[in-house]
């Protein structure tokens, strides 16, 4: 069987799986845009610019928050299952199943992100042509990559129960210092600081550069070092598991 | 041949799981694992599916390390028991399973010989345990496998539902070589052309269904003779007594019974237990 066919039916049991636990994804999916709706649309219904903004670093917060949890927690949760374990006796190899997980984090997360971008239009005066919507959404896909990694990382170096208040912690942390909620020029001056080298900044500065036209490059470049050193991480612990649970 | 262990040693801590296992499947045999609980089948059939690894010794699966997942494309396992995922249906676990191999069986066919046709929309979440047992011994079959491994394929069926699945697992393992574990010694007679019994790691006995029971043709002869107490098992149960009257020798409360499947496994394994 080809690599990619796998993928595909990996990808495809996983989203059914998942697409069927309404009480699970409703919620996740409208979370972030709620969000959005509470904290930055008072300041974006009537600013073009400040609804570009924000309405971009929600976006960005709505795919890391999926990247992390559901596939950190995720992960940490269905690693000692006897499916997992069945899994590992089917003729397919650690690359396929990661990249099915990399695959449907990334539209899930899309799908959540979409959310948030609908709520914009719809309440404000979000200024961005069909060009700059199609580049947004292309960084969005691409940019989800490292942040899955790091749910990846999570899940096979946590236990399940610690991987709830990890995931949360890296994520809220990784939210604030990367000025997805708040404009990165009115954080704290220490946070400030620190933030050009969070992923959630480059991934921020990503997305913004979509609606700014600004160059993409040194945050592409973040985000290809992080995404390098987490799927390091997140092999790491793969072969640990394997080699504490499958020794 | 299909898989070989050889001289297959694993420890977990101080507890000797496998202690120098050798046995060999070859083409076309049905073999069964058979042995109490802790007697290290689990660990056996876990090193044979690459979900483990061995201490000391070689496991060979089609000559290869079952570590590498392109050796498992000849092989079939069945999932521990309600290992699916609820939330998905019969037909699809099935058609999941069946993407990995090139030669598998069209997925309704193979539902259908497991008696599960009319289940294949039903979430997995919401089958019966026999439901559950029959899916996951048919998932092992369903990529058309060259080797198929059942682990416990029938614990927690009823005689009935038991006996179907024997049927079944007999028609689909035509042309197939099949490892099963069991702790019944009749699945192992009723369905395997050759029975492993494994006890404390080691081997005790490897042969055909036939030899087995002739060994376990034992009986369990007691009386209380002039020194006491007298306890033996033994094959020729008529030919002691015989001797013992004739021996004149005093004897009282003579009984002889046939061994119970403890007292089988006893007989096989040295008596240690």
């Amino acid at each position: 069987m080809n690599a990619l066919a796998l993928v595909r039916a990996h990808t495809r049991v996983q989203f059914l799986d998942l697409l069927r636990w309404p009480g699970y994804v409703v919620p996740t999916v409208l979370f972030p845009a709620m969000f959005y709706a509470l904290f930055a649309l008072p300041y974006a219904r009537t600013r073009p610019q400040v609804a570009d903004g924000t309405t971009l670093g929600f976006m960005a917060f709505a795919i890391v928050g999926v990247a992390l949890y559901q596939f950190g927690v995720g992960i940490a949760q269905e690693r000692g299952r006897p499916w997992e374990r069945y899994n590992r006796t089917l003729p397919v190899g650690a690359g396929v199943r990661f990249a099915a997980r990399i695959v449907t984090a990334v539209l899930f997360g899309f799908l959540t992100a979409a959310v948030v971008a609908l709520v914009a239009r719809a309440f404000t005066p979000i200024d961005l042509d069909p060009a700059q919507w199609l580049r947004a959404a292309i960084y969005a896909l691409w940019g989800g990559v490292p942040f899955v990694l790091i749910g990846i990382t999570i899940g096979y170096w946590t236990s399940a129960r610690a991987a709830v208040p990890i995931a949360t912690a890296c994520n809220l942390l990784l939210a604030y210092g990367g000025g997805l909620w708040i404009p990165p020029e009115d954080l704290p001056r220490v946070v400030a600081q620190i933030s050009p080298y969070l992923p959630t900044r480059q991934f921020a500065d990503l997305l913004w550069s979509a609606a700014t036209g600004s160059g993409a490059a040194p945050a592409l470049l973040g985000l290809a070092a992080y995404t390098l050193l987490f799927a390091a991480a997140a092999a790491a612990g793969y072969r640990r598991d394997e080699r504490t649970r499958y020794a | 041949m299909i898989l070989e262990f050889d001289r297959v040693c694993k420890s977990y801590g101080a507890i000797r799981a496998l202690d120098g296992l050798s046995f060999r499947v070859d083409r076309g045999e049905i073999v069964a694992l058979l042995g109490p609980n802790g007697a290290g089948k689990t660990t056996a059939l876990e090193i044979a599916l690459g979900l483990r690894s061995c201490d000391s010794g070689h496991v060979r699966l089609f000559g290869s390390s079952p570590r590498s997942a392109a050796v498992r494309r000849g092989l079939g396992a069945t999932p521990q028991d309600s290992g699916f995922p609820d939330m998905l249906r019969v037909e699809e676990i099935a058609w999941y399973v069946a993407q990995h191999y090139a030669h598998a069986a069209p997925v309704a066919e193979t539902l259908d010989a497991f008696g599960l046709a009319s289940l294949s929309r039903r979430r997995a979440g919401t089958l019966s345990q026999g439901q559950s047992r029959r899916l996951a011994v048919a998932l092992a079959f369903i990529g058309a496998p060259e080797f198929v491994v059942l682990d416990e394929p029938t614990t927690g069926l009823d005689v009935e539902s038991r006996r179907n699945l024997w049927e079944v697992v007999r028609r689909a393992g035509e042309r197939r070589s099949i490892l099963f574990t069991t702790h019944y010694l009749e699945e192992a007679q009723a369905l395997a052309s050759r029975i492993l019994v494994l006890d404390r790691g080691r081997l005790r006995f490897d042969g055909d269904p036939a030899t087995l029971r002739g060994r376990l043709g034992t009986r369990r002869l007691s009386y209380v003779g002039a020194d006491g107490p007298v306890a033996v098992t033994l094959a020729d149960s008529d030919g002691y007594v015989r001797n013992l009257v004739t021996s004149g020798a005093a004897f009282s409360g003579l009984e002889i019974a046939p061994p119970s499947l403890e007292e089988a496994f006893l007989s096989l394994t040295g008596g240690n237990v």
